[in-house]
């Protein structure tokens, strides 16, 4: 069943147009390998108040990493709130969040629907996740505040789709930055919170040139040969906590101390966006 | 009645009776000499200026930012190949023959068979998102506003009534290797002959250009309109298509890169830009007929709508006095319910082409003030044309 409320487009379906043979010009193109030292992040630029309608606001964007195809990450945020809930909601002694990540149709490289898809949602509870530790909730009981990320251009190399395999490393990149920019965001609506929270990532990647696998901070999938293991951070720096811990792929049982070092390392990045986060509130505030 | 108190600030004065705050700054009482103006500083007549960034997303094939005031949109169009095997309804005669016949063309112009092409078959597909939280009302979750709707189809429809996109730039087309052998035996030459004879030896329409043209409220502060359409036409003027070939065994497009030696192109001659290193695809920038621009204004009526208001049946016997606002912004939207848009072209020779007008919701707005409106959008269509430059 098509969605009558949108223009829907061709009955047939269209396909974008496919490259010359694969990966052939890809492996040739532009793996260039990390520019970076292994623990500094891209540069951002974050800004509150886009949209002055909302209560509160803000727009991250990350570097690309200077090559052509490779875009950053381009992210809006929206904090409409608090608010008082609807009559017919139960009784909540602490403020209700709602967190919606949607990717722009022009995001990615394939075409985004409007529908909210399975990876979506999962982005938007573990933006939930990471800043119900960092507000101080029970201050609204009987409210609701609304966090709306648009992800503007997603963090995808245009060229490397068929030689990772898969998107979900990007998706790590993506909640980085979805929890930074929000916590700019309900900074900026005034929303109380203990500390700022910033997401962080750190990758255990494996290049062409030594066999041995190492931990790089912000990786971009395409700057590297082999992603084995991720964890995405949310981080409040001055209390030493972790709200939220995302961690993916495979670790040899054996090695514990790999685990925590990856974890740390998350951290690390997490500490380096919130300086940005600080700077750009005390700008505004200034 | 107590005269009321002016110890409030500005701002809680506006909030608490926005229709007599607008009223009065638009018609300032004799002690005081303030020029006429709106509750945001503007003139009547004064729009706000417009900001446009264009080709900022990697991932679109055109792309624009526009930003007027506190409205900023952004448009991302994208191709994809719709080939003509996809199309049910495909009627393959009608294209082959406008390829071969130039008079052919003359009968597009007129409505015939080149805009029934792009509509038929669907080939833009305009979709407005406003659920982004751009506006407290608009919370994404749930399904499009009626708002959404019907800018969406506003859109669509003047996409279409503009004819702002050649169909002829859209297509992909196929040129068959002519294979021809001295030493080939009479049944194949037979063979040959006879699909010569079914006209499958010129080039054959494969394909169409999809164009998705999406676009995304990041905020939302009146006039959703003009910054919408201004964002696709900034974004269609931005549109670089890839260069194509198609292939029948694949039955897809594939992109042609420059170190790829060219045999068969799309239809128009593609223009190398300078300066892209050598994998990159070969791009065309798609052609784009005219500049229309929109032009939206709001009528602000003396009265205030019901007579609740006791601070406008006061005023009544004043006359029935209106403003035309233009470029309303959201707190002059709700109080005005007459709006007009008007679209208007004057790239072409200079002289000023009204493209449509629209206007809904009362009967202020007659047959002279339409007239009049027609040089302000003239004005508001040169400031756009600079800000696209």
């Amino acid at each position: 069943m098509s969605d009558r409320r949108r223009i829907n487009g061709p009955v047939g379906a269209t396909i974008p147009p496919a490259s010359e043979d694969g990966a052939s010009r890809e492996v040739a193109g532009s793996r260039g390998g990390r520019s970076r030292p292994p623990n500094a992040i891209r540069k951002m630029y974050l800004k509150t108040g886009v949209t002055p309608s909302a209560s509160g606001s803000a727009y991250l964007e990350i570097e690309t990493s200077g090559r052509s195809g490779v875009s950053g990450l381009k992210l809006s945020c929206t904090v409409h709130g608090p608010r008082s809930l609807p009559r017919s909601s139960p009784f909540s002694p602490h403020i209700i969040l709602s967190t919606h990540v949607k990717y722009a149709p022009f995001a990615t490289r394939q075409r985004r629907g409007y529908l909210r898809d399975p990876s979506e949602r999962d982005l938007g509870t573990h933006l939930e996740a990471a800043l119900r530790g960092a507000i101080i909730a029970d201050r609204w009981p009987k409210s609701g505040v609304d966090i709306i990320v648009s992800i503007i251009e997603g963090d995808q190399d245009r060229e490397t789709s068929k030689t990772q395999g898969d998107e979900s490393w990007d998706l790590m990149n993506a909640l980085s930055g979805c929890i930074t920019v929000a916590s700019a965001a309900l900074a900026d609506a005034g929303i109380d919170c203990i500390d700022t929270v910033a997401g962080g990532v750190a990758a255990l990647v494996s290049d062409k040139g030594d066999g041995n696998p190492s931990i790089v901070i912000d990786p971009i999938p395409s700057e590297h040969d082999r992603i084995l293991a991720a964890c995405c951070i949310a981080y409040l720096p001055t209390r030493d906590e972790v709200t939220n811990l995302w961690f993916k792929g495979d670790l040899p049982a054996s090695d514990a101390e790999l685990y925590t070092k990856l974890v740390e390392k998350g951290i690390q990045a997490s500490a380096k966006a919130n300086r940005v986060l600080v700077e750009c509130l005390g700008e505004t505030v200034g | 009645m107590a005269a009321p108190s002016m110890s409030f600030p500005r701002a809680v004065f506006a909030k608490l009776s926005p229709h007599p705050y607008l009223l009065r700054t638009l018609a300032p009482q004799p002690p005081s000499d303030a020029a006429a103006s709106r509750t945001n500083g503007r003139a009547p007549h004064e729009a706000r200026p417009v900001h446009i960034h264009t080709s900022s997303l990697s991932h679109a094939h055109g792309s624009a930012l526009v930003r007027t005031g506190d409205t900023t949109v952004i448009c991302g169009v994208r191709g994809e190949v719709l080939p003509v095997a996809n199309i049910p309804q495909y009627r393959p005669q009608a294209t082959q023959q406008q390829q071969q016949d130039d008079s052919h063309e003359r009968a597009d112009e007129r409505g015939g068979l080149g805009r029934g092409e792009l509509k038929d078959y669907d080939l833009l597909v305009p979709n407005i998102e406003l659920a982004t939280g751009c506006a407290p009302q608009f919370l994404p979750g749930v399904p499009p506003t009626t708002l959404a709707q019907t800018l969406s189809t506003r859109v669509y429809s003047l996409l279409h009534s503009c004819r702002v996109v050649d169909p002829k730039s859209l297509r992909i087309w196929y040129t068959p290797p002519t294979a021809v052998g001295d030493e080939m035996d009479t049944e194949e030459q037979q063979r040959q002959q006879e699909e010569a004879d079914d006209g499958d030896d010129g080039p054959q329409l494969a394909a169409y250009w999809v164009l998705y043209i999406d676009l995304l409220f990041v905020s939302l502060d009146g006039n959703p309109f003009d910054a919408a359409w201004t964002a696709v036409m900034a974004a269609l003027r931005d549109t670089k298509l890839p260069a194509v070939r198609w292939d029948p065994d694949r039955q897809a497009a594939v992109l042609q890169s420059y170190s790829q030696p060219t045999t068969t192109t799309t239809a128009t001659a593609a223009a190398a830009v300078p300066g892209q290193d050598k994998n990159s695809v070969k791009t065309t920038p798609l052609p784009v007929a005219g500049l229309p621009v929109a032009c939206t204004a709001a009528m602000f009526p003396e009265k205030e709508h019901g007579g609740e208001s006791m601070a406008a049946s006061a005023e009544a016997t004043v006359g029935n006095r209106h403003w035309i606002l233009l470029d309303p912004d959201r707190s002059e939207e709700t109080l005005c319910s007459e709006t007009i848009t008007m679209v208007v072209d004057c790239s072409e020779g200079g002289e000023t082409r009204i493209k449509s007008i629209e206007k809904q919701g009362g009967v202020v707005i007659g047959r002279e003030l339409i007239r009049g409106f027609a040089g302000v959008a003239e004005k508001r269509w040169k400031e756009v044309r600079d800000a696209m430059q």
